[in-house]
């Protein structure tokens, strides 16, 4: 049994590589299925920050801008490859994050989430505004990805990058839960008190999960920027925010596919069932309150109560018959 | 511009910062909830004392009310939805959905007024007046009474009425307060509906000073957070105080520094704020 419960995460890994081509192939869906690795490695920083840690940041988006403007300025003005770009935004985000981080350290609950949107709002005044971020006009013609020879000069082809991005961060995440730091930030999460009581310190473990889950999110912004060829301001709009948050918790929080599930469904939803962009903004702002307000377990906690239910509703039944006989 | 002008100029724009703060001065006095969808119910005030006046043809007079009372209705909606999580104090969850609410907020305005810029003019803001070499208009004088008046009231209420002491119980203690007989579900309702209110009329009364976006919303909340933090959570005198101050401040730094960078310029007072003062922001609605 183990070996095949082994078995069976490189061969769904491997069906995920081949599912564009086994779903006919075509370039909107080898778009749409890179787009949706992409968020779904961004949402899976926020994750952290809200499944593990149970604190709001909402300055996620910033940390996704930080390595998409990073990739953009040191390919299009230094010349530097996505390797060396990659490092670069970690390398930006974790001195971005580490300020965030001190500044905040004291801080809690409402007031850390109040600092976290500042920031995020600030960002949004800095990116239009300023020239070397290329103002409003962004900064165009990011040159397409290539490493060691590859080069991926369409989605079809940048789709096995995103691939493995996407396998790297889920490898990260579930080492991260595993991890002493995983539990300590739980333990934060659940009884700070308790946690304190035991030695560990809230505000460390916030610091650490902090530095841990930023790279993540701006790695997804490096790969974005190279899919786009382009950035701008708008990718510190509200939209990315949303989107992460509504990808934490539509599915359920803690499951290790949940973001990604929940990326698929948004993105589904706004690529072929779209209504108009207006009318989209509507839909996912009501998914999100809606799951907060009636469904705190996500999609998984309303059908383990469905099933639940009709267990119940089948028991009594199944009761009389046996008191007929 | 003299010097003068600047104060008068920073004047105004901290009665405005003030009057659009005391919503959720109260909201985090009393429920310890905060509201991310602020700005965008700013933003929908003012549009809705545009629309009535552009396309229903109505007066200043009652678009003004009708803006407060749709400020109300959507204050009520979000808060009839999230009763559950207030009452359990799901603060994390609070959060995320009043993001969601401002969001929806944003796509329906887009949808029904348009995504492009408006100009809300009013019989007030159309009459200028000259004092030497000073230059103001009507609705900036209208501005500064309307919010002292508003914050006289609201200081009566709170401290020396049975609605005010009943505010104030369930801030001090929810739990004690239920078993004392006050409904802490209508407290809670009733401070989203003030809140919704609040943020309509100060949309109204200052919207027509810069042209309006459906977009727009975002500065006001980080206005609001500096100002709420600024002043001492709670407090209704300090939220006005803090709003003149930053006020000035963000007259005299527009002026003189880049108007553009005045928001962040806000952030970074703050930010400064908090590092030196992280925990002196802790006061209550209770104590007045």
């Amino acid at each position: 049994m183990k070996p095949l419960r082994m078995l069976s995460w490189p061969l769904m890994a491997l069906l995920l590589l081949l599912s564009p081509t086994l779903f006919g192939g075509s370039s909107a869906l080898y778009s749409v299925c890179t787009t949706i690795a992409i968020f779904a490695v961004m949402a899976y920083g926020l994750d952290l920050i809200v499944s593990d840690l149970g604190e709001v940041s909402l300055a996620h988006p910033v940390f996704f801008a930080v390595g998409a403007y990073t990739a953009a300025i040191a390919s299009t003005r230094y010349g530097l490859g996505p390797i060396e770009t990659l490092v670069l935004s970690i390398i930006v985000v974790l001195g971005v994050v580490g300020f965030i981080a001190f500044v905040t350290l004291r801080l809690h609950s409402f007031i850390f989430s109040l600092v976290t949107y500042a920031v995020t709002v600030v960002a949004m005044t800095l990116a239009s505004n300023w020239a070397f971020l290329g103002g409003s006009d962004g900064i165009p013609g990011i040159p397409a990805f290539e490493v060691f020879g590859y080069r991926a000069v369409n989605e079809a082809q940048l789709w096995p990058i995103a691939w493995g991005l996407l396998l790297v961060t889920l490898i990260l995440v579930v080492a991260f839960r595993r991890s002493k730091m995983g539990y300590a930030a739980m333990t934060v999460h659940l009884n700070p008190a308790l946690a304190r009581s035991s030695g560990i310190s809230p505000e460390r473990i916030r610091m650490q999960v902090f530095l841990a889950s930023a790279p993540i999110t701006a790695s997804a912004g490096w790969l974005y920027a190279y899919q786009r060829a382009y950035v701008s301001a708008d990718i510190l709009s509200p939209y990315f925010l949303i989107l992460m948050l509504t990808a934490v918790v539509l599915v359920g929080r803690r499951y290790i596919l949940a973001p990604l599930a929940g990326i698929a469904i948004i993105l589904f939803q706004e690529r072929f069932l779209s209504y108009g962009a207006y009318v989209d903004r509507i839909i996912l702002g009501s998914v999100l309150v809606l799951v907060l307000s009636f469904l705190p377990g996500g999609l998984v906690g309303l059908f383990r109560d469905l099933n639940r239910r009709i267990g119940r509703s089948r028991q009594p039944h199944a009761e009389s018959q046996t008191l007929k006989t | 511009m003299n010097f003068l002008q600047h104060v008068i100029n920073g004047l105004v724009i901290g009665h405005g910062y003030a009057l659009i703060a005391i919503g959720w001065t109260v909201l985090l006095g009393v429920a310890r909830l905060v509201n991310f969808g602020h700005g965008q119910m700013y933003m929908l005030g003012a549009f809705v004392t545009w629309f009535s006046m552009s396309s229903l043809g109505l007066s200043y007079w009652v678009a003004l009310p009708i803006a407060v009372l749709v400020g109300a209705l959507v204050g009520f909606i979000m808060q009839r939805i999230m009763l559950n999580l207030t009452i359990r104090q799901d603060l994390v969850s609070v959060m995320i959905a009043t993001l969601g609410f401002g969001y929806i907020l944003e796509g329906v305005a887009a949808l029904t007024f348009g995504s492009t810029g408006q100009i809300l003019d009013t019989p007030l803001s159309l009459r200028d007046v000259y004092w030497g070499d000073l230059w103001f208009t009507w609705q900036d004088i209208a501005v500064v009474l309307v919010t002292i008046a508003f914050f006289i009231a609201l200081k009566l209420v709170v401290e020396h009425s049975s609605v005010g002491r009943r505010v104030r119980m369930v801030a001090e203690d929810p739990k004690l307060a239920l078993l004392a007989g006050i409904n802490v579900k209508w407290v809670y309702l009733g401070v989203f509906c003030f809140e919704g209110a609040a943020v309509a009329l100060a949309a109204g009364m200052v919207a027509p000073r810069t042209p309006i976006l459906t977009s727009m919303g975002f500065d006001e909340v980080i206005i609001t957070f500096v100002v709420v933090v600024l002043g001492g959570i709670g407090s209704v005198t300090g939220s006005y105080l803090a709003g003149l101050g930053i006020g000035i401040f963000t007259a005299f730094f527009g002026a003189y520094v880049s108007a553009a960078y005045s928001t962040a310029a806000m952030f970074v007072l703050l930010i400064a704020l908090l590092v030196l003062r992280p925990n002196g922001m802790t006061q209550s609605m209770a104590r007045h």
